[in-house]
């Protein structure tokens, strides 16, 4: 083929890309990536598959160690985001490259040298792509929803002709997908090209006109969507059939560990995150929390697990009152907390491992002598035993735990916690980020703990997650909870309808 | 009191005011910019040190003035090549330079005037004060420095490229703004204005040179910029209310009865404790820039 | 991974010695430009210090070493801790305060040097933890509060020095600390006294403190995460407000051995001038030694030479004393820079190629 030959039919070529980061980890190993002109094409893969990394290499951000990049049957090489944008490619990421306290008028013009009928032109353009954004409110006072329209909005008036979309519907409802999905065929219909990058392959089915499948940095295939089943993808994506189950025994729940009773706690903004929630979780049973990221999930954990003290309501464990106890106090009484960002809560980085795996019972009688002095030679052990009982793969007890991957970081927490003997486990967001077999070793450890009668109380952005670990579930909207049920009494449009605000039918 | 005193206050709260709000309003565009300087308080010294020297070689205290403007952005572009573009620990180069002039400056005394620690300003190396008023030019200056800055930062493209920077340093980087060189005009900006603030200090208000001369002033303006919330005429303000605790101050020792009971050397300590009861009372009130004091690095 | 520890610890140590060089260098520089000869200054700085086997003038550089010894573990702690504690020239200031107002009363002899330690070190901890209290309930910016406390300690202490305690023979310095109450003399004839066998003690309790005591965890997890301090069940607030505590004490211990173990003055001079600026070299020792108390020891040998030699520079070259301050500084501009041997290693190459 020759140079450039084909560059009427495919608009972005990418070839022979390789990525290795200056740690050495190799994200990307010769992959060639091809997009037609108009076609909404999506780029499948697990976390960790390179996606991101490949499309940050499209968009200017990362380089190439290796490979060529042809843009309209041109040889580019980009170095910075600006330069792929003045050549028509932009990238939306997950979380928006916005300025939170400027309005939408002034992050679509930043940098930009002559604003002139600015204004003018960006309504035209909302007219034309139906993004409604209101131009004078700063975006701090926006819904994610809004402001991922602005973003998007910020390119097409930079006129690009590539628009890479990373993950876009993770914070959205439903609705806001659909919504979203709406505009792309729109913009599609105008001529632009779209690039969606995604792990949920509902989604691929739905919008894209082909994919693009990859895994552990290598391309698995190219396929036209309308021939393409989810099972076929499912096992492009991980390389197996996909169990969707996990094996869980019936059990009958015990007594009553943790009660909340109308809890209400207040987010950082001094707005109202969660309005008057009410549950119990018991002994042997997993109870899940579904619903959208930022609906006051994480206040509620927040509030149970004693780092953010709550305004109104009780919270109990074991009946007793321990509403606004500090962390220390709660985890001698039995709690155990698998925090949802585990590199800035769950884990201090720059300690090491065994360091590590005393965070929370570094005043245990195992641990501290009656100086205060570290009891090291009980800590080593203590950590040996986690990295040998959680299968955690770690240089060594004194590798400072950033250098662990994601995967051994999060089975150190997990087993840290675990290891704890807690009568409460609060799980958040337990799997994200991580592989397949990480994951399932992981849910399997929570099945294991209930099956164990623990009281486990999980919450997880991972719809599939929370349905197949839990008891019971609950889904919160906006601070609220929808609705709770058993989970085969649930359809996934009713749980959907939930996460977009609908109460569950007499619930 | 009568209204000559307090005439006289006022006047000479001009002075106490302007080095602060001067260095204060340099630190605003610089901190706006995402970029902390803690070494105002070396630029001050240093820059004091290089007027005296300009002006008493040129006879001429505009060159002097200039002159400590000039080696203020000087040091403004030495910090600025740490902290930005060698992403380099910004507290630490900042105290680095707190340091050096402590030492230098001691060191520039006696070199050149072959006296140790202190140096009166000849009369004709002083800055005129402006007839009538007795006010100095440079505080007129500083006014329309803080209007001017004020307009700068909220109504021009550069403005907001600044604030950008400081907000959300990736996002400014993608639709192409130069990270780094516009940290590093925001920072050499600040610079040049702690410097011209330090020049004011020993050739125009204080007419001397000593190693003590600023007296903590940069470390005050640090916490100017926090009072006013990063707002350049606010900092005018606010600095008005720092300044008119050294002049109450010096009004204080002269007054008998005062005198008689609260000793001088424990009035000295007047605008240091106002300072930090104001700083306690106000924080939180007011909102730092989102990526203040952090390096920028694109991967 | 041992080999790889030794590894990073001798890239951080060529790291140093690159600042220590540029510090020199830079300026050397200057002091040309001054009209000096730099060759002759630093090597009688160096002669006359460290570079040495004169026991003389070995034991002034261990005499020097003291204060910044301590002050340096002012520092360093609050780095742990995740802050900037710049305040130990004016909790030295309170600490030799503290000295002299036990010096100032009448006591069995016995009892002056106990005395000065405890009631110097709790008025150190007590101005560390103002600024402690300001940053960690307040969210005061600690740079700030520490200069105006060091600025209101000053003239706290020179009040007291020209109002209160005055010494009757002498007006340009305080009551001095009795005969009983002074640190021993190690080597007749030099200023080397007990004060460096406490201040090797006191650093290498900070370094058990550190490492092994629950506390010394808490400071550091505070320092390096303080999210996960709170998670970790740490109260990262009190965390800060004890590594102020720690720090005030050092540096006041630091003020208490210049009254009790420093001849021949054993008192606060005009202008505080015997106190001055030991606060500040804490500074550039703690971070010559890479903010560790075992780094901190070497550091602060080498900085205390560093004023020892001061003198004879001025004597022999006639750079004032000063000068020595002003290397500090640039040696901790250079520290600043971040992988600074790799950056001068592409520099070099590629000028090179």
């Amino acid at each position: 083929m020759a140079a450039g030959s084909r560059g009427a039919e495919h608009l972005i070529e990418m070839r022979g890309i390789t990525k290795i980061y200056p740690d050495g980890t190799v994200a990307l190993r010769g992959v060639d990536f091809y997009v037609r002109r108009g076609e909404i094409h999506g780029l499948l893969g697990e976390n960790g598959a390179g996606k991101t990394t490949l499309m940050k290499i499209l968009s200017g951000l990362l380089r190439p160690t290796s490979g060529e990049i042809w843009v309209n049957g041109r040889k580019v090489s980009f170095k910075s985001a600006s330069e792929a944008l003045k050549m028509g490619i932009g990238m939306v990421h997950q979380h928006l490259a916005l300025v939170q306290v400027f309005t939408v008028y002034e992050n679509i013009v930043l940098g930009l040298k002559a604003e002139g009928d600015a204004r003018l032109r960006i309504e035209k353009l909302m007219e034309e792509t139906g993004l409604k954004v209101p131009l004078d409110v700063r975006i701090e006072n926006l819904p994610f929803g809004v402001r991922q329209r602005a973003e998007i909005l910020k390119m097409l008036y930079r006129n690009v002709d590539v628009l890479i979309l990373d993950e876009p519907t993770t914070n959205l409802t439903p609705v806001e997908t659909d919504e979203l999905f709406e505009t792309l065929r729109r913009l599609k219909n105008q001529g632009k090209t779209v690039i969606f990058i995604t792990h949920k392959l509902r989604e691929v089915l739905e919008v894209t006109d082909r994919v693009t499948v990859l895994r552990n940095g290598r391309v698995v295939g190219v396929v036209e969507t309308s021939k393409a089943t989810p099972q076929q993808l499912a096992k492009m994506m991980v390389g197996r059939e996909v169990v969707f189950t996990v094996s869980k025994p019936p059990r009958e729940p015990g007594e009553p560990i943790l009660e909340v009773r109308d809890l209400w706690v207040r987010n950082d903004l001094g707005e109202w995150a969660v309005k008057g929630v009410s549950f119990t979780v018991k002994a042997g049973e997993i109870f899940g929390i579904a619903g959208v990221e930022g609906n006051g999930q994480s206040e509620l954990i927040q509030a149970i697990t004693g780092l953010r003290r709550p305004e109104k309501g009780r919270i109990l464990l074991e009946g007793r009152d321990v509403t606004g106890f500090p962390p220390s106090k709660l985890y001698r009484m039995g709690l155990g907390h698998i925090p949802e960002d585990r590199q800035g809560l769950g884990l201090v980085l720059d300690m090491n491992v065994a360091e590590n795996s005393i965070l929370g019972v570094q005043r245990g009688r195992r641990f501290m002598g009656k100086f205060y002095n570290l009891l090291w030679s009980s800590i080593r052990r203590h950590a040996s035993q986690i990295i040998e009982r959680f299968a955690v793969v770690a240089p060594s007890l004194d590798a400072p735990v950033r250098s662990l991957s994601g995967g051994n970081q999060q089975k150190l927490v997990v087993g840290r916690e675990l290891s704890k003997e807690p009568k409460l486990i609060v799980a958040a967001q337990p799997t994200r980020g991580l592989d397949v077999a990480a994951t399932e070793y992981i849910r399997k450890l929570l099945v294991d703990m209930r099956t164990r009668g623990k009281a486990v109380l999980l919450v997880s952005a991972d719809l599939d997650e929370v349905l197949q670990l839990s008891d019971r579930i609950a889904v919160m909207y906006e601070g609220e909870f929808m609705g709770i049920a058993r989970p085969e009494e649930l359809t996934r449009e009713q749980i959907g309808m939930m996460m977009g605000g609908y109460r569950l039918a007499g619930g | 009191m009568d209204i000559g005193a307090i005439v006289e206050i006022a006047r000479q709260t001009t002075y106490a005011m302007t080095p602060l709000v001067l260095a204060a309003i340099g630190e605003i565009v610089t901190e706006k910019a995402g970029v902390v300087n803690i070494g105002l308080e070396g630029i001050m010294l240093l820059s004091a040190f290089i007027a005296v020297y300009v002006a008493e070689v040129t006879g001429n205290p505009w060159l002097g003035l200039a002159a400590g403007t000039v080696l203020g952005a000087f040091i403004g572009v030495i910090h600025s090549m740490i902290s930005n573009y060698l992403k380099g620990d910004q507290i630490i180069s900042g105290l680095g330079v707190n340091l050096l002039a402590l030492g230098l400056v001691p060191f520039g005394i006696e070199a050149v005037w072959h006296v140790r620690g202190y140096h009166t300003v000849p009369p004709e190396a002083k800055v005129p004060a402006l007839p009538l008023l007795r006010i100095s030019p440079v505080f007129l200056l500083t006014v329309l420095i803080a209007v001017a800055t004020h307009y700068m930062l909220n109504n021009t493209g550069y403005g907001r490229k600044i604030r950008a920077v400081g907000e959300n340093p990736e996002a400014a980087d993608v639709v192409g703004v130069n990270v780094e060189l516009v940290q590093t005009v925001a920072t050499v900006y600040g610079a040049a204005l702690a410097g011209l603030a330090g020049a004011f200090l020993s050739i125009d208000w204080l007419s001397s040179i000593t190693k003590e001369l600023s007296a903590g002033r940069g470390f005050i303006a640090l916490a100017l910029v926090n009072f006013a919330n990063w707002n350049p005429l606010l900092a005018l303000a606010g600095g008005a209310l720092f300044g008119i605790t050294w002049t109450a101050a010096e009004w204080l020792k002269i007054i008998p009865e005062i005198k008689a009971v609260v000793p001088i050397s424990l009035l000295n300590t007047l605008p240091y404790i106002a300072t930090l009861v104001v700083v306690a009372g106000f924080i939180g009130v007011s909102r730092p820039p989102a990526h203040i004091g952090r390096p920028y690095k694109r991967e | 991974m041992e080999r790889q520890k030794l590894i990073e610890s001798l890239y951080r140590f060529a790291e140093i010695m690159v600042a220590l060089i540029a510090g020199f260098a830079i300026s050397g520089v200057i002091m040309w430009l001054g009209g000096y000869d730099p060759i002759k200054a630093y090597r009688a700085m160096l002669g006359t210090s460290i570079l040495t086997t004169d026991p003389y003038n070995l034991a002034m550089t261990l005499s020097f070493s003291a204060p910044i010894m301590f002050t340096a573990i002012t520092f360093a702690v609050g780095v742990r801790a995740g802050v900037f504690n710049i305040g130990a020239e004016g909790q030295m200031y309170v600490g030799a305060l503290g000295a002299v107002l036990v010096a100032a009363m009448s006591l069995p002899g016995p009892l002056y040097l106990p005395l000065a330690i405890l009631f110097g070190s709790l008025l150190g901890a007590l101005w560390g933890a103002i600024a402690g209290v300001l940053k960690a309930y307040k969210g005061v910016n600690e740079v700030v509060s520490t200069i105006m406390l060091n600025w209101i300690a000053f003239w706290v202490v020179e009040y007291t020095r020209v109002d209160l305690l005055p010494n009757p023979r002498d007006p340009s310095k305080t009551i001095e600390m009795p005969e009983p109450g002074r640190l021993p003399i190690l080597l007749k004839g030099t200023e080397l006294t007990a004060s460096i066998v406490l201040a090797v003690v006191v650093t290498l309790l900070s370094y058990y403190l550190l490492w092994h005591t629950v506390l010394g965890y808490e400071i550091r997890a505070t320092g390096m995460n303080p999210r996960a301090a709170r998670y970790g069940g740490i109260n990262p607030e009190r965390a800060v407000l004890w590594s102020f505590i720690i720090g005030g004490i050092a540096a006041g211990l630091a003020g208490v051995c210049e009254i009790a173990g420093r001849p021949p003055h054993y008192a606060i001079t005009t202008g505080l001038s015997n106190l001055f600026g030991y606060g500040f070299d804490g500074i550039t020792v703690s971070l010559i030694g890479a903010n560790h108390p075992l780094g901190i020891i070497p550091a602060a040998i080498f900085v205390g030479g560093l004023t020892a030699g001061a003198r004879g520079m001025q004597i022999v070259a006639g750079v004032p004393l000063e000068m020595v301050k002003a290397v500090q500084g640039v040696i901790i501009i250079a520290l600043a820079v971040p992988g600074l041997l790799r950056l001068l290693k592409t520099r070099l190459t590629r000028g090179g190629g």
